[in-house]
């Protein structure tokens, strides 16, 4: 039983014997349930997980350097595997089986990037090895859109992400052709009406921008970065009802606009300088770190409170995440040299007294509306 | 058939064609570059003079690997893009760089090739004006992947010889091992197929 069957059963007791509920209300909903199962399944779990592990079988052939095959036998092998898999999937579309079928091209996407690296390794293409990856997430585009299949996307947009993070390693560039190959698969994740895809095309967008600050204007960008997040979260702040109007997207983009902000800031604080433990007789670092540790205690609780007033439980959680690494990193930081242990901690207890307050008072009056409405 | 299910198939098909596609072409690349592309002999330096091919794979070295970086002219490659090296063939036929570009150069003679290479440290040294500096270039041709059951036969052959790589290079500058020479005498040719 779930968990949120068995929450249910233990109110919906107290809730008869309150007599709030009717006892044909309660098989009414208890019809509803059963028959709104949730799709969760463990059938094509499994089958995605096959897919998977058959994706590792192939990939590990690579490890094991296959011998005794001409390199005509190889490619006939490849070949066979991947129509194997997509004729797989057409048959286990055509018998209803759609987890199958899934889990069948998503085996083939596998194949085919398996192919790519062994026939590369076959023919000593050395080359840029970033490149091969690029190919395999188009391929894994043309399957997402063609199959209409949400996992061949989630692949497309995990291989995006490997390939954007090794070129940017080895071309010390921005990268904006990113740019291109990722709204393709977005407009992809929109078209299959796929929710998950949604949150997969803003984390990897959010993972190609917040490294964006050290690798343009001089390496020293990350203001770009908190502009950028801080931009994303006071329009979805602002205007969320407009937003909501059209696609209830507000709240969600304010904890990903609250997430590149804060690491944006906390890049700024903690990591751009080079500098792991502030000393010295140099003040300018020092009361540069103060200020921005202000701003970022202010700015994460100001979405703290807009979080709570909105309802907003992920960008809440984000931001109780992100208060709790700040104080801690600041502790880190400025252990021995700002301030001493017990001052650091009577500051801390301050601000988190102050918080709790806050939150006292803002359920206070969020309970004295309720009840004169 | 269900009308959905027979679109679904018409869809699967073309994916696997255009994949098949896709891996096709990577094959036909290296067949062309491989039967069609100009021939040149390198002399291999040995990275370690024993054992050279009882491994699975060697890594082999090419004088034309160094590249002085007084060589660069014009402006200079971005961190991991491809540049080209033109080599030239001296009185007693064995190549040297004369040039490093981040274009394509035109003057290709009987004398003259162009290759097509990469930093082995994604970037070039930053020196350019420095005499002493030497970047290390890699063409594509520096993995030999030991022919399965070759090996023994090649490192009996190739005890304290010398050895070369027949390396064929097609009009873009991509280059690929052809064959193992030792003592100029041709041992193994890599298979298209």
């Amino acid at each position: 039983m779930s968990w949120y069957r068995s929450k249910l059963e233990r109110d919906l007791k107290r809730w008869q014997a309150a007599g709030w509920v009717t006892p044909d209300g309660v098989g009414a909903i208890r019809r509803d349930l059963d028959q709104n199962k949730s799709a969760f399944a463990a059938a094509p779990v499994l089958a995605v997980l096959g897919a998977v592990l058959f994706g590792f079988a192939v990939m590990s052939f690579v490890a094991a350097h296959w011998t005794g095959m001409s390199k005509l036998a190889r490619l006939a092998l490849l070949i066979g595997a991947l129509w194997a898999c997509y004729g797989g999937a057409a048959l286990l579309f055509q018998r209803q089986l759609a987890a199958f079928a899934h889990a069948a091209v998503l085996g083939g996407i596998a194949v085919y990037g398996a192919s790519i690296m062994l026939i590369a390794q076959m023919y000593h293409m050395e080359g840029n090895p970033a490149d091969a990856v690029l190919l395999w997430a188009l391929g894994a585009l043309l399957g997402a859109v063609l199959a209409s299949s949400p996992a061949a996307l989630a692949a497309t947009f995990v291989l995006l992400t490997v390939w954007c993070s090794w070129e940017r390693i080895a071309s010390e560039s921005a990268l904006y052709t990113f740019l291109v190959p990722w709204a393709g698969a977005a407009l992809t994740a929109a078209w299959l009406r796929w929710r998950p895809g949604g949150h997969l095309a803003a984390l990897s967008l959010a993972l190609w921008i917040v490294p964006l600050g050290f690798l343009v204007w001089g390496h020293h960008a990350h203001w770009l970065v908190v502009g950028i997040g801080g931009a994303v979260a006071a329009a979805a702040a602002l205007w969320g009802r407009a937003i909501d109007r059209h696609l209830p997207l507000s709240a969600v983009l304010f904890a990903y606009g609250l997430a590149v902000t804060y690491a944006g800031l906390f890049i700024l604080q903690f990591l751009d300088d080079g500098r792991w433990f502030l000393g010295g007789t140099d003040s300018a670092p020092v009361l540069r770190l103060l200020l921005l540790a202000i701003l970022s205690l202010v700015l994460l609780l100001g979405a703290m409170v807009w979080a709570l007033n909105a309802d907003n439980r992920p960008a809440l959680w984000l931001a109780y995440t992100a208060l709790a690494l700040e104080i801690f990193t600041l502790y880190v930081r400025t252990f021995g040299s700002l301030l001493n242990t017990s001052l650091f901690f009577l500051v801390a207890a301050l601000i988190v007294s102050a918080l709790a307050w806050f939150a006292y008072r803002l359920h206070r009056s969020k309970t004295a509306t309720e009840a004169a409405t | 058939m269900t009308l959905s299910a027979k679109r679904m198939a018409r869809a699967l098909a073309l994916l696997a064609l255009i994949q098949t596609g896709v891996l096709a072409a990577m094959v036909f690349h290296r067949m062309r570059l491989l039967t069609t592309g100009r021939e040149i002999t390198l002399p291999i330096i040995p990275v370690d003079p024993r054992d050279l091919f009882r491994g699975e794979y060697v890594e082999l070295g090419y004088a034309v690997g160094r590249v002085p970086a007084r060589l660069l002219e014009g402006p200079p490659p971005s961190p991991n893009t491809p540049f080209y090296v033109t080599l030239e063939k001296a009185q007693d036929d064995t190549w040297a760089p004369i040039k490093l570009s981040r274009d394509k150069p035109q003057e290709i003679g009987p004398d003259r090739i162009v290759l097509k290479g990469r930093s082995r440290f994604n970037r070039l040294a930053l020196d350019a004006s420095d005499p002493n500096a030497v970047n290390s270039v890699r063409y594509g041709i520096e993995q030999y992947f030991v022919p399965q059951g070759e090996g023994p036969r090649l490192e009996a052959l190739a005890r304290d010889k010398k050895l070369a790589a027949l390396i064929a290079v097609d009009g873009s500058g991509n280059a690929a091992i052809k064959g193992i020479l030792i003592d100029g005498r041709l041992q193994y040719e890599e298979p298209l197929l």
